[in-house]
């Protein structure tokens, strides 16, 4: 207990010292600036853990130390090699999250002044169940339990946050009513099921006349079926077949967003049998009698799952040049035109015969 | 402005053409008749300075002057199936400055406006949060406000221009972009407020339209400087653009920025939503598809002269204005070159610079009337400098649809008459 005192304090007297007389600590401004962490972690009587673990008694703690909660390899290593978290350790940590503990895994992208610093360290140095606050914060701030301690208890209470206490507590009905989004786990997919053949039936009927008899669409409406193997070619054809990676985004759209003009109309068994005839439109089940429910959901595979890669763009050539851009006689000769929209012609005008080129917006 | 007038006669090269060049010598004609006697402009006695106009209360919500009547939001109408799922362009010719009118920024809606009455809206979190909550407009307005000025792209903006020129006019090419201040209140002030539970790592945003339309956001961002907004420009979100609410994500892709925003949802992985898998990813020449492409790329297209704003005032002094804008945050530097790429000079950054911001810039240039082949290349402050069509389709082939940053080049003729072309 005293050895923590004394930490606090000296940990104090460091802050002071690494900011000078240039950052005057003020927890007052440092609990503002804890609302860019509040969303992950708690601070007060009653704290838990959130996305990141709770802040009270910090100044002091061995790093990745709290029971309970699940740090990273990388921050229970930092702790036992010895991270104590000072206002020293505590500030460089904040400013730059992931250069202090390499592989932490608070996605933080760090404070990047030095009073908000100062502040946030001074602000979470008040929550010392141990002894009073370090002088300097003392009477800056009462403790900022207030809120969460002075909260009725109960159903009635808005936001565990209880940072403004705004809004109210959301009812099971409520979610239920909106909450209607699958993931491919097969999180949220509802009770049910439903066949090819009673698909082809409702699609008949609420689909083809935009979408076509076969997935092969009518006019300019989204195709649904077939291209598969065209995602080399000149023109490719995206479908659910040849493209989609997840087949609960299926699910998930059909149910949100169609037929269109009319959402939200049909069944959860519908669109069970709805998803399993565009299945069969895409040759991926080829038995009319295949039956679609949330047991077998998650089974089926979408044949291009695999196509799909993390954004490289940064990665590219043309960004990776090195040298300042050139700004004198950069290209030989004289400038030739390869091709004019003119030529193509296809800007609207009023009145216009618009030719219409062949691919359009997506 | 001028421009606007000059765009009256529309957007066609054809009629430009005939209709311009006819006009440029007419007008210059009458120009030198009526100068002997003096200006009629000046000399004869016009209405609007003889007789009293309207009064106050004539139009209780302003509009523009009939003589900008044909700057308006375009749609290209082959584009999509039906214009209840479609997109519409900002008049970038004819607009100057950083700030796009209220009833100029672009529209792109997935099954039409949805016209809500705020009193019977709410916005929900649920998900992985300590206590589910729903938040009431008037709740809303009681969380602390800021202010930011951001541009907003949608990641199809110049995506027909993959293949080759081909829209006429730099609404077309580029006009899926808007820049407006939004007033509204920080993300994770509202998300702290629910609490967040450990594993919480993406958020799912999603709208109350009858698209419903839904993103995945990785909470890094969405608790760094995303926004829900409830004004635009200092009034109220316009319906087409999410009122009352709609979410701002900074320098990253306009579909994201779900409008008639009413859920938020935490989660511990992405949904793959269908505007996710299906939408906005780029497919690439070896049929992988990158995914996840969110912040918009370093970018800039010289809006003035353009195809909607050709040169009508024949050599000498030519203002040659443009934007530039990226997702890293601020523009370093724009340079414009008239010989196609050859020589580049540093055209001046006017009025504010800020992060993910349309930046304006200008270059004034003295022309000798010789043909002209204009571009502008932007350069951002992380480095980025935006490449050539060519590099682009290199690197990635023509299939991508989204992300087209590439340099644009406007071919000034002789005659004044602006077009979209490719040159080597
Ligand atoms: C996006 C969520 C998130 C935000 C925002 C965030 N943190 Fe964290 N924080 C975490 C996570 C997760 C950990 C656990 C890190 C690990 O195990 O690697 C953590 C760990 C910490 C630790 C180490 C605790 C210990 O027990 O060792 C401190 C101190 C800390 N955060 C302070 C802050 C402060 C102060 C802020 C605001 C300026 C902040 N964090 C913002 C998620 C967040
Ligand atoms: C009135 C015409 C119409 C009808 C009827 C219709 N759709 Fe659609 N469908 C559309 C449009 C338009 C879109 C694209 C919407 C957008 O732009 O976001 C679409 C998109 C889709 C998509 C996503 C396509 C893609 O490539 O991303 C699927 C799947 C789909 N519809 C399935 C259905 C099903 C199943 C039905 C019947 C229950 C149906 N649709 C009825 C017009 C229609």
């Amino acid at each position: 207990m005293l050895k923590f005192l004394e930490a606090t304090a000296i940990a104090a007297v460091a802050a002071a010292a690494l900011c000078g007389g240039a950052v005057a600590q003020d927890a007052g401004a440092g609990k503002r600036t804890f609302a860019k962490c509040a969303a992950c972690h708690a601070v007060g009587p009653g704290a838990r853990h959130r996305v990141g673990p709770e802040l009270n008694d910090l100044i002091g703690r061995t790093a990745g130390s709290i029971e309970g909660y699940r740090y990273s390899p990388a921050m229970t290593k930092a702790g036992q090699g010895g991270l104590v978290w000072t206002a020293e350790t505590l500030q460089s940590y904040l400013a730059d999250p992931k250069a202090v503990v390499p592989g932490t895994k608070m996605t933080f992208a760090g404070l990047k002044k030095a009073d908000e610093l100062a502040n946030i360290v001074a602000y979470l140095g008040t929550f010392a169940t141990t002894a009073a606050a370090p002088p300097s914060a003392a009477e800056a701030t009462p403790p900022l339990a207030a809120p969460a301690a002075a909260a009725t208890p109960g159903a009635a209470t808005p936001g565990a946050g209880h940072v403004l206490r705004l809004g109210r507590q959301a009812t099971p009905e409520e979610i239920a009513a909106w909450d209607i989004d699958i993931r491919p786990d097969g999180l949220g997919l509802p009770k049910g099921k439903g066949t090819v053949a009673q698909g082809g039936e409702i699609y008949e009927a609420k689909c083809a006349a935009c979408h076509g008899g076969f997935g092969e669409s009518v006019g300019r409406w989204p195709v649904l079926a077939g291209g598969q193997d065209t995602l080399q070619n000149d023109r490719p054809e995206k479908t659910i077949g040849s493209y989609w990676p997840f087949l609960s985004t299926v699910y998930d759209y059909v149910r949100r967003a169609m037929p269109f003009g009319d959402a939200r109309s049909l069944s959860d068994d519908d669109v069970y049998a709805l998803t399993a005839y565009l299945l069969y439109l895409n040759d991926i089940v080829t038995d009319e009698n295949f039956v679609l429910s949330d047991e077998n959901f998650t089974a089926v595979k979408m044949p291009n799952a695999a196509n799909f890669i993390d954004d490289d763009r940064a990665q590219e050539a043309h960004y990776h040049t090195g040298a300042a851009p050139c700004m004198t006689a950069c290209r030989p000769g004289t400038a030739t035109i390869k091709t004019h929209a003119a030529v193509l012609d296809v800007t609207p005008e009023e009145g216009g015969d618009d030719r219409q080129p062949a691919a359009g917006i997506q | 402005m001028s421009q606007s007038n000059e765009s009256a006669q529309g957007p066609s090269r054809r009629r430009l053409l005939k209709a311009g060049l006819a006009g440029t010598l007419a007008g210059g004609l009458v120009t030198g008749r009526a100068l002997a006697a003096g200006d009629p402009a000046i000399t004869d006695i016009q209405d609007w300075n003889r007789y009293s106009g309207p009064g106050v209360d004539a139009q209780p919500y302003g509009t523009p002057s009939p003589y900008e009547k044909t700057v308006i939001r375009r749609n290209v109408p082959w584009l999509t199936a039906d214009p209840v799922s479609s997109v519409n362009f900002t008049p970038l010719h004819a607009l100057d400055g950083i700030i796009t009118p209220n009833g100029l920024c672009f529209e792109r809606h997935h099954a039409g406006v949805a016209e809500i009455d705020p009193a019977a809206h709410r916005l929900m979190i649920n998900g992985l949060v300590e206590t589910p909550l729903v938040f009431t407009m008037a709740d809303l307005a009681r969380f602390p406000r800021t202010n930011r000025i951001y541009f907003l792209e949608c990641a199809a903006n110049s995506g027909m221009e993959w293949r080759g020129a081909q829209l006429n006019g730099c609404q077309f090419t580029h006009g899926m972009v808007h820049c407006v201040m939004y007033t509204g209140v920080p993300l994770r002030a509202v998300l702290a407020e629910a609490g967040l539970k450990p594993g919480a790592t993406w958020l799912l945003a999603e709208g109350a339209d009858a698209a419903a339309m839904t993103r995945s956001i990785p909470l890094e961002k969405a608790l760094d400087d995303c926004m829900i907004a409830f004004a635009m420009n200092g009034e109220a979100l316009r319906p087409e653009q999410g009122y009352p609410i709609r979410l701002v994500v900074p320098g990253w892709e306009g579909n994201m920025w779900v409008k008639w925003l009413r859920r938020l949802e935490l989660g511990d992985q992405p949904w793959q939503q269908r505007e996710e898998t299906s939408k906005y990813t780029d497919l690439l020449a070896s049929g992988k598809a990158r995914r996840f492409t969110w912040a918009m790329e370093v970018k800039s297209v010289i809006t003035s002269p353009s195809p909607q704003a050709p040169v009508r005032h024949g050599r000498g002094r030519l203002v040659i204005s443009g934007l530039a804008w990226t997702g890293n945050g601020r523009i370093a530097q724009v340079d414009v070159t008239i010989d196609g790429g050859r020589n580049w000079t540093a055209a001046r950054i006017d009025g504010p610079s800020l992060p993910h911001a349309l930046h304006r810039f200008y270059l004034e240039h003295d022309w000798d009337g010789s043909a002209l082949f204009l571009q502008s290349r932007a350069i951002d402050e992380k480095g980025y400098v935006q490449p050539t069509k060519d590099a682009l389709r290199a690197a990635r082939g023509s299939n991508s649809i989204y992300h087209n940053n590439g340099i644009q080049t406007w071919y000034v003729g002789t005659d004044g008459v602006v077009e979209n072309v490719e040159i080597s």
